[in-house]
């Protein structure tokens, strides 16, 4: 499954990738992380919407839970489609900013 | 109940059962704006509506709600019965008993009514058996707290059978009570006795759905699916809510007849007899055609009921069935 196919949860699904691609982490840090990465909160039903997205099409799993808190990875398709997704973004931006350059 | 649990209730049963704790968690540090509580209750509705869900809960939503049609056909058939016996009171006795001798669509009416108690009877024994079976064995064995909620049904049954027995003792003349007569008559129906009979309804009902609602619970406790047993060597499950698919259907069928014969019952013991149908001779001496129309909404709604369940109960069997 694309990231697209996520509907309105394909970029916070994103924004989860990019977080876990530093390393496992559970949902309190996620929403920290991608706080201070980029300056975007993400509500808790966005995240918990977006995460079980992400775990039904294995682009994420879960570990053993510590205490109530479980703190999720990503796994090896996990991160191919954010390789392609973020591929995609570069190709965007740097194409946009040529395009802004040229006017 | 504060406000984490309250929004965390709003997630389907089988979502709350996956991620439920670490949720709780979670929102315990980061629950702070009204914003918050908005995205919560977008994200459970998204849970509800199961847009891509391709997980093992999504297969679980789906028993979820193969259990809750078909309880629904059961809740609908003792609505039913509640209407039926009202149905039956208001028959019995009345000028309509006569006629049937001579007015023959009149007599297949009330026979098909019969008929259809009968099969929808056999339909709820079937279906319910093996239902009751596991859920009993899964209680007994692994939810013992439980087995509260199965008192329910008993204490019921016991307070209709005291108020039965305190109305016999008042109709034999062993106690009575100021206001209420010890025999009645159409002509001489006091309003004591009138209360007294009406207490006994109320019992009856309220006992009904004080029962219904606990099975409910002790059914969604449970989490019971299926029976394990050996076919000549060979290890079988039988999924309970499957079995009981084909039953809840003939239950549905065999209400929705009876409701049609019912109505086609009024439709002509109206036409043939318009006095006993404006006159007083309802449930409790109401007026006949007043306690006809309750009787039939009381039908009616269980027949709704009871189909709303089965097209549940249809639809998530047939996607069980895909996946």
């Amino acid at each position: 499954m694309k990231l697209a196919d996520f509907g309105r949860f394909s970029n916070p699904a994103l924004l989860i990738l990019s977080s876990l691609a530093e390393g496992p982490k559970h949902g309190y840090s996620m929403m920290t992380d991608i706080q201070s990465m980029i300056g975007v909160r993400l509500g808790p039903g966005t995240l918990y919407g977006a995460l079980s997205r992400l775990e039904a099409s294995g682009l994420i799993e879960a570990l053993p839970a510590e205490q109530r808190r479980r703190p999720y990875r990503l796994t090896t398709s996990g991160a191919k489609a954010l390789r392609q997704q973020l591929a995609l973004l570069q190709k965007l931006a740097s194409t946009g900013l040529e395009r802004l350059a040229a006017q | 109940m504060n406000l984490r649990t309250w929004l965390i209730r709003l997630y389907p049963p089988a979502w709350r059962d996956r991620y439920g704790d670490e949720f709780e968690a979670l929102l315990e540090e980061c629950l702070h704006s009204p914003l918050d509580v908005l995205d919560i209750v977008l994200g459970a509705i998204d849970a509800h509506l199961e847009i891509t869900y391709g997980t093992n809960w999504r297969l679980m939503d789906m028993v979820n709600k193969l259990r809750t049609g078909i309880l629904m056909v059961f809740t609908g058939y003792i609505g039913f019965v509640i209407g039926g016996l009202s149905f039956y009171g208001l028959v019995d006795d009345s000028p309509t008993v006569p006629l049937m001798k001579t007015d023959i669509p009149l007599s297949i009416a009330w026979k098909t009514v019969g008929v259809g108690a009968v099969v929808t009877l056999l339909a709820v024994v079937i279906g319910v058996l093996p239902l009751a079976f596991t859920i009993i064995q899964r209680v007994f064995t692994s939810s013992r707290r439980d087995l509260r909620w199965l008192l329910v049904p008993l204490l019921a049954f016991l307070a209709f059978l005291v108020y039965g027995l305190f109305i016999a003792a008042i109709g034999n003349g062993w106690l009575s009570i100021h206001g209420v007569a010890q025999r009645v008559s159409p002509e001489d129906f006091p309003v004591g006795n009138r209360i007294l009979l009406g207490g006994l309804f109320l019992v009856f009902v309220l006992g009904a759905i004080s029962s219904v609602f606990a099975v409910w619970k002790v059914v969604s406790n449970a989490e019971a699916t299926g029976i394990q047993f050996n076919l000549f060597s060979r290890p079988t499950h039988l999924n309970i809510y499957q079995v009981a698919f084909i039953p809840a259907f003939i239950t549905s069928l065999g209400m929705l007849l009876m409701l049609v014969a019912a109505l086609v019952f009024g439709w002509l013991g109206g036409s043939a007899l318009p006095e006993w149908f404006r006159g007083n001779q309802g449930l409790l001496l109401i007026n006949t055609g007043l306690s006809y129309g309750i009787t039939i909404a009381i039908m009616t709604l269980s027949t709704f009921l009871a189909f709303f369940g089965l097209g549940r109960a249809y639809s998530s069997r047939k996607r069980h069935l895909a996946s």
